[in-house]
């Protein structure tokens, strides 16, 4: 076969209707990859290397279209039961949603002040945001946003057609709340299960019905068991268990539905030398994972920290960096049986991994 | 067609050198690809995160400047210092690989800022920019962070001055006030925000120093403590002694008046004073007329009149009004009258100048109107 490839001889007509040909394949091959590129939407990509027990799926980093093709610091993300994507675009006020295969579906939500100071401009309407973060979806795909700025939860249907909003951000909540002036919720990270929206403020976990009502609140400063000093990631297990990453204490609190602690995992951290064994960086975003065990984004340590629901730690995903399954201060995650989706804040994207225990 | 019927056709043009170019191309593509991989191996066989055995950051990067060791304040939380040798947590914030190619010392974001901002945007505590914008207010006052380096008050004479900062074009940047390594900073001082874990009331314990500078870029004195002779550091023009001040100098360190040694009223409603600190309550913002026996002859620092917005109460001069309250409440939001409301001093404020109040409202306190 070499020889007969060696003794090859072509006339100059024949080898340049030879090179014409593979270049009208190559180009047919190179329009059909296009076509299927453009067809998934957005900015995505795929594929990539197992690291450290994650396999890449795909890359989100953005809409691709619009005044803002990309994400500018996404910092929640959620899946909806029928696989969608919801992603808090935090730092461009916006909610970007995408199909389970990364491509765009639509955004909502633009720059809107709810509780302005007096000589400040009101410039909040229905749908408005100022620095959205978590993000979470019920059954029937109603949308829940944490409004940070606004002092508020924004509750949207699965088209993104705003449907209401709670706490009002000039009422004392309960006994109150860490919004400004003592109203509302400055509220970080949202959670749903059984008809309760479970939200975080500064130093508590307050609780409301779906429709808005307050419910219940637990939770204080302080450093005891329970105390919670800037929480930013909140979801509930299947038995009602809530976990609760309590990020300036460095550690995750699970609480039964009255407040009670149940367990903690980690522990403040005083002197970071070394030697000194601690589980969690900075612990943001957490999900309870399809069989109960909890998956909690180490902001600090780049990295998913895994633990059980009793409240024992596993092991540790993804490592810090640019390319597929690494982060760069990642925020936010979310599971959906076999997938996750992580918000790589500081990557500006959002990747759906695989987790390989 | 079959192949070899292209052989039979051809001729003294053929390309009969095209096997002799496919072996060029099959050697060079094989040593491009050991190229590669070899390069590429180097490449992950450094692992950035983990020193190499027994050593930490320090060992190869060496220490701050001034330190003799790598272990300092020891109760500092998160990545901002408490380092000891083998520490692993420069990897926090500092990346070989990650870093962006224009950035700067091997952060995340291509500036100071964006990468002080990757964690100081709210959701870890108060205090930082923005929060006004969200409240729909233009600020009336900022430390304009990577757009200036035009100082108020920073010549000796009193002028304006233009100094040079970290940032690109000499611009003013975080790491000019701040080390986030915690490195050569102030004493811990009562700050007036509550934002640690423990219990909100003041003054707050541990106390902190806002990782705050002995001596800011440009200044041409290191201080100890955090008052005005810290902020004269920049503002030499504003300093008692200088040859511009004719208007409200300001104590120095040097006459032992700063941030927590001060003259300030022992409590509402009276005029009687104590030494104490400026944060935590509302007691030393003000040195009405007549002065006790402790103002005499001293004059206030920055801080009495320039800090985060707030009601310092009704004063009338030479007398505290009766029932006045004066208390600063916790940043937890449970008390309506939250006081000051942003704790974003010395970033942003509503009052122009950084006053605690505005215009007459704080004059008045210390003055007598003519007449």
């Amino acid at each position: 076969m070499i020889a007969k490839l060696r003794s090859l001889r072509l006339t100059q007509r024949q080898a340049f209707a030879f090179l014409a040909i593979i270049l009208a394949l190559a180009l047919i091959a190179l329009l059909i990859y296009l076509l299927w590129l453009l067809s998934r939407g957005g900015f995505t990509s795929g594929g990539g290397a197992v690291v450290e027990g994650l396999r890449p799926i795909y890359v989100i980093d953005g809409p691709g279209e619009g005044e803002k093709p990309k994400f500018d610091r996404p910092m929640g993300v959620a899946y909806g039961k029928d696989g969608r994507i919801y992603v808090s675009d935090t730092d461009n006020n916006r909610v970007c949603v995408f199909n389970g295969r990364g491509q765009f579906l639509f955004e909502f939500g633009e720059f809107g002040v709810a509780k302005p100071l007096p000589g400040g401009e009101m410039s909040w309407v229905e749908g408005r945001m100022n620095f959205p973060l978590g993000i979470d979806v019920d059954d029937e795909g109603n949308i829940y946003v944490a409004d940070f700025r606004n002092d508020q939860i924004q509750v949207f249907d699965r088209e993104g057609i705003f449907l209401r909003r709670f706490p009002d951000p000039m009422q004392v909540v309960g006994k109150g709340a860490s919004g400004q002036d003592g109203t509302g919720i400055a509220v970080t990270d949202v959670a749903v299960w059984d008809g309760k929206v479970y939200a975080l403020d500064s130093y508590q976990v307050v609780v409301f019905t779906a429709d808005g009502e307050f419910y219940a609140q637990f939770g204080k400063p302080g450093s005891g068991p329970g105390d919670l000093d800037r929480p930013n990631g909140i979801d509930v297990a299947d038995d009602g268990t809530i976990y609760v990453s309590d990020s300036n204490h460095n550690r995750v609190t699970a609480f039964d539905q009255t407040g009670e602690v149940l367990w903690t995992l980690g522990e403040p951290i005083g002197e970071m030398a070394a030697e000194v064994e601690y589980v969690f960086g900075l612990p943001r975003g957490i999900t309870v994972m399809s069989d109960g065990s909890i998956l909690v984004v180490d902001a600090f340590e780049h990295t998913l920290s895994e633990a059980t629901a009793q409240g024992d730690f596993v092991r540790r995903y993804g490592r810090r960096g640019t390319q597929p399954a690494e982060f760069n201060f990642p925020n936010a995650v979310d599971d959906n049986d076999d997938r996750i989706v992580v918000a790589d804040k500081e990557n500006n994207r959002v990747q759906v991994l695989e987790l390989l225990k | 067609m079959p192949v070899g019927a292209w052989n039979h056709r051809s001729s003294h043009r053929s390309m009969g050198w095209l096997p002799e170019l496919r072996q060029k191309a099959l050697v060079a593509a094989a040593v491009a690809f050991i190229a590669t991989l070899l390069s590429v191996s180097a490449a992950y066989a450094f692992d950035e995160l983990t020193p190499p055995a027994a050593k930490g950051c320090p060992d190869c990067h060496g220490l701050e400047s001034g330190f003799t060791s790598p272990t300092v304040a020891p109760t500092r939380k998160g990545p901002h210092g408490g380092y000891s040798a083998g520490t692993q947590k420069c990897g926090t914030c500092h990346t070989v690989h990650a870093a962006p190619p224009d950035g700067v010392l091997l952060l995340p974001k291509t500036t100071i800022k964006d990468t002080c901002f990757t964690c100081h945007d709210g959701t870890g505590g108060n205090g930082v920019y923005g929060v006004l914008n969200a409240r729909g207010i233009t600020p009336a006052a900022q430390h304009r962070i990577e757009v200036t380096n035009l100082v108020p008050g920073g010549d000796p004479n009193g002028d304006a001055k233009t100094k040079t900062f970290s940032a690109a074009n000499g611009y003013l940047t975080c790491s000019d006030c701040h080390s986030p390594h915690d490195a050569e900073t102030v004493s811990a001082f009562a700050g007036d925000r509550a934002r640690t874990s423990t219990d909100t009331t003041f003054p707050l314990s541990p106390a902190t120093n806002r990782l705050l500078k002995k001596q800011p870029t440009s200044s041409p004195w290191s201080v100890d403590q955090y008052g005005s002779s810290w902020c004269g550091g920049c503002h030499e023009g504003r300093m008692y002694g200088s040859a511009g001040v004719v208007n409200h100098p300001v104590e120095t360190e040097t006459a032992g008046f700063y941030y927590d040694n001060i003259v300030r009223v022992t409590g509402t409603d009276t005029n009687t004073t104590e030494m104490g600190t400026l944060g935590g309550n509302n007691f030393g913002y003000v040195m009405p007329i007549t002065r006790s026996a402790q103002q005499s002859g001293h004059y206030p620092i920055c801080q009495q009149c320039h800090e985060d917005s707030r009601n310092i109460g009704d004063v009338s001069p030479g007398q505290i009004a009766p029932g006045e309250t004066f208390s600063v409440t916790t940043s937890d939001g449970q008390n309506a009258a939250n006081n000051p409301r942003f704790q974003a001093f010395p970033h942003e404020s509503e009052n122009a100048y950084f006053t605690v109040e505005q215009n007459d409202d704080l004059c008045l306190n210390c003055h007598i109107p003519p007449g």
